[in-house]
């Protein structure tokens, strides 16, 4: 670090790449991970802006964290990158991470949705720095992204631990200042502290005094991570970034990330106390401002998990009875605080009856064609985690079964067993889902001796995510073309026996593809080609139009969930079914679902 | 007095430009001194979702970066729909500026939800606010599509009603945007310029 000439400038981020600056900061040599919002983009900007750090988007989020472990094992910095419910998958290893002897600081950092911007179910990650025993922080803006990235890395090898850096999509999306140094030089840190690093299973059986666990080559590897956490949990209450700030003595609150400036706006006199790190908690400023005001309170995002554990200190606070959870409430806005804490606030309501927005898929859209042969054969299936599952809505009503990330083969097969194969349920899965957990289901299909149908949506990228590589892309950070994985050969050597791949615009081939493995008593893989329009602005064919003297208004045109087509009120009042030609890509699905021809190009 | 500071929403639909907007807003405000916060609220994925831009610029730090309902000075709107669905953010004194643009909602396309039977442009003349109204239909141009810079227009607006230097708007928009879209972007504001001389004049 050269500090001579330090030159600070502000410079406005957002709270990933605040995360990503964070990590250059604090030397890190190996970022991994797996997209997933809000926090994708602290990768982006890391490998965009910081060539020095060895990036890599994995196959899934438990690879993912594998490699970091393995990079930090080695002795050097490193970081995972997922969404909470990435974390589901990878916390299998961060339980063997966790307790274990840690070399180079291991930092998880997570993205939690919180107000369900990305629409997935409503997950906290603190739940796993309970379950694991491990730490975590959370930053209230993006300055402090930055540096509570570097503190992580520095408790995660003082106190021997993984840490978790929480980050919402609210601190994700939100852009503000952060001081920087312009001269500062990346340098990276390395340290090799411990020869050797098991997972909590060995070390339980010291702990246990199980007979032969004193055996050196043993207490080698024992670290007490209890005492560990109890030490940072006793140092916490010295920790910078835990600030008590007294003042008024009528109310206190207790709280962390965005809802601190919620808390601070709304209730200015308020005492507070902001916890940078909310897991372990610093007891001793807890009683502080316990005894300092009349009432506490805990104001979180997420679930009750700081009331619950401060609770379990003996400490009363009112949470979660004034402020209801989810699903009553997906995120702490500054209006709830308000509503509930000052007396005689306005209450303002939005106006009544304004149309919802339902997602739909970009024009020309491969998964179209899938959605609308399903729908027009009554073929049932399940859908994976893809920009497809909008088919599920109920605008569309192309799938019937949708669940988590990689699930869709799995899921069609255990159906198919369940009624004897008797009626084939398709898993449909893009080529992410398939590289990401789906190739399990596909290898447990086969040797189980299942008859299941697999479509496999190669758009060559993470559409969803907005358009970032897998194995069968042909681009990437670490890409060579030689290192390019082929679906259709995968699939023949895990034993699939019918394999047909087809470009999702040959409507007909494809509707015949589809059938025919429908039909086959075999297992069958249909692959679907066609780049994402979106992610690699595919050129445009001539836009396709409706003549409204045989449009009949039947609306199978709009079934198909095309964003180009749009039902419109013109200035008379009159509806007339359209196709905006801005939109439109001419891929002329719209067409063959018009049964009165008046959809041409 | 001196401006110590403002709450503004901006709202459309994806594809609008509407982080490009706050983007270059937020350079005028820097430029000003001011610190400022934007949020930034994006729907379900990049198709046809709402997209709603908390911007907080003051002479003191910002701290939510939320703004309270009824805490709103100006809403920014390049869609009508999303316009009324903050209409009650805004101050007592709030002012809108909306487009009458429209992308109907794919709950109405789909008949899951049946539309206002109010047009909405009245719905927004009505709500009691002082509004800009502006109509890309009646606004076409031959060096521009305003389809697609609606927000070029309504920032060249909004500088004009603040009385705001063109001059500096007008450089920050060049050195934003590609080399290949700064024309038509400038003949935008332009256009932006002459619709509010004559709506505020
Ligand atoms: C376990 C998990 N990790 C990450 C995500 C975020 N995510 C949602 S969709 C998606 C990409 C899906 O890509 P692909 O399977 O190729 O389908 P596509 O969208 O390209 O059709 C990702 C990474 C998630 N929902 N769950
Ligand atoms: S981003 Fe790509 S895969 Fe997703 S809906 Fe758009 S075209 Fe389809
Ligand atoms: S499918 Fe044909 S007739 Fe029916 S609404 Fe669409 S264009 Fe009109
Ligand atoms: S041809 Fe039809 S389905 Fe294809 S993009 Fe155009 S409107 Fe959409």
């Amino acid at each position: 670090m050269k500090k001579e000439n330090k030159i600070t400038t502000l410079k406005m981020m957002n709270g990933n790449e605040a995360v990503a600056r964070g990590a250059f900061e604090a030397g890190v040599k190996v970022a991994s991970g797996f997209p997933g919002t809000p926090s994708t983009e602290v990768m982006d900007y890391t490998q965009q802006r910081y060539p020095d750090i060895y990036c890599e988007w994995s196959t899934n989020e438990k690879v993912g964290l594998e490699v970091a472990i393995g990079a930090s094992f080695a002795g050097y910095r490193s970081l995972a990158v997922m969404k909470t419910v990435g974390l589901h998958v990878a916390a299998d290893a961060l339980g063997g991470a966790a307790g274990s002897q840690i070399n180079g600081g291991l930092v998880l950092v997570v993205g939690d949705d919180v107000g369900r911007i990305a629409g997935d179910d409503y997950n906290d990650v603190r739940h796993y720095g309970n379950m694991f025993n491990i730490p975590v922080l959370e930053p209230s803006d993006s300055q402090e992204a930055k540096d509570l990235m570097v503190r992580a890395f520095e408790i995660s090898e003082e106190y021997s631990t993984p840490v978790i850096l929480k980050i919402t999509s609210v601190i994700c999306k939100t852009t503000s200042s952060v001081a920087i140094d312009e001269n500062y030089t990346y340098e990276v840190k390395c340290r090799k502290k411990y020869p050797v690093s098991f997972s909590k299973v060995i070390m339980t059986t010291m702990m246990m005094n199980a007979k032969g666990s004193e055996h050196p080559k043993l207490i080698k590897c024992f670290q007490d991570f209890p005492a560990q956490m109890k030490r940072l949990a006793a140092d916490s209450n010295n920790f910078g970034i835990n600030k008590l700030e007294l003042k008024g003595k009528k109310i206190g609150v207790i709280t962390a990330g965005t809802p601190y400036f919620y808390t601070k706006e709304v209730l200015p006199d308020a005492s507070i106390l902001k916890l940078g790190m909310v897991m372990p908690l610093p007891e001793k400023l807890i009683r502080e401002l316990a005894e300092h005001v009349e009432q506490l309170y805990v104001i979180e995002d997420g679930h009750d998990i700081m009331e619950k554990n401060i609770k379990d200190l003996g400490i009363s606070v009112i949470g979660k009875e004034l402020f209801p959870k989810f699903p009553e409430m997906t995120r702490f806005t500054p209006d709830i605080i308000e509503e509930k804490l000052v007396p005689n606030a306005p209450k303002r309501t939005p106006m009544e009856g304004i149309p919802f927005r339902l997602p739909v898929s970009c024009a020309g859209c491969s998964h179209l064609f899938i959605s609308q042969i399903l729908r027009n054969h009554k073929i049932k299936a399940a859908s994976d985690v893809t920009c497809g599952l909008i088919g599920c809505f109920p605008h569309m009503e192309a799938y019937q079964l949708q669940k988590c990330m990689g699930s869709s083969i799995a899921l069609a097969h255990g159906f198919n067993v369940a009624t004897d194969h008797k009626e084939k349920f398709v898993g449909m899965i893009g080529d992410g889902g398939f590289w990401a957990t789906g190739i399990n289901g596909l290898m447990n299909l086969i040797f189980n001796d299942s008859q299941s149908t697999t479509i496999i949506v190669d758009n060559s990228c993470l559409a969803m995510t907005g358009g970032q590589h897998v194995a069968s892309s042909e681009f990437g950070f670490n890409y060579k073309p030689e290192n390019k994985l082929e679906i259709a050969k995968v699939c023949e050597a895990i034993g699939v026996k019918d394999i047909v791949t087809v470009d999702a615009y040959e409507f007909e081939n494809l509707e015949k593809a589809i059938l025919n493995a429908v039909k086959a008593n075999t297992n069958s893989v249909v692959i679907v080609e066609k780049p994402c329009v979106t992610k690699f602005k595919l050129p445009k064919g001539d836009a396709y139009s409706i003549d409204q003297d045989l449009c009949t208004q039947c609306r199978k045109c709009i079934k198909i969930g095309c964003l180009a087509i749009e039902s419109k009120k013109g200035k008379d009042g009159k509806v007339e079914i359209v196709i905006n030609e801005d939109l439109c890509v001419g891929c002329g699905l719209c067409s063959t679902a018009c049964k009165f021809d008046a959809i041409k190009s | 007095m001196q401006d110590t500071g403002k709450n503004i929403i901006i709202a459309g639909v994806g594809g609008q430009g509407i982080l490009l907007f706050s983007n270059l807003l937020s350079k005028y405000y820097m430029k000003l001194g001011y610190e400022l916060k934007i949020s930034d609220v994006i729907g379900l994925g990049q198709r046809g979702g709402g997209v709603e831009s908390h911007f907080r610029y003051s002479n003191k730090p910002v701290l939510s970066p939320f703004i309270k309902a009824g805490d709103v000075d100006y809403l920014l709107s390049f869609e009508q729909t999303e316009t009324l669905r903050y209409l009650h953010c805004l101050k007592d004194d709030g002012i809108v500026f909306s487009s009458t643009f429209e992308l109907s909602t794919s709950s109405v396309n789909t008949r899951l939800e049946k539309d206002m039977p109010e047009s909405k442009t009245e719905l927004i003349k009505k709500s009691g606010k002082k509004t800009f109204i502006v109509d890309p239909d009646e606004n076409k141009s031959s060096d521009f599509d305003i389809s697609k810079m609606m927000n070029i227009v309504m920032l060249a607006f909004y500088a004009e009603f603040r009385g705001y230097s063109h001059e500096e708007m007008i450089q920050i928009v060049k050195e934003s945007v590609p080399g290949k879209f700064v024309e038509g972007n400038i003949k935008a504001y332009e256009k932006g310029i002459s619709i509010a001389r004559a709506k505020l004049a």
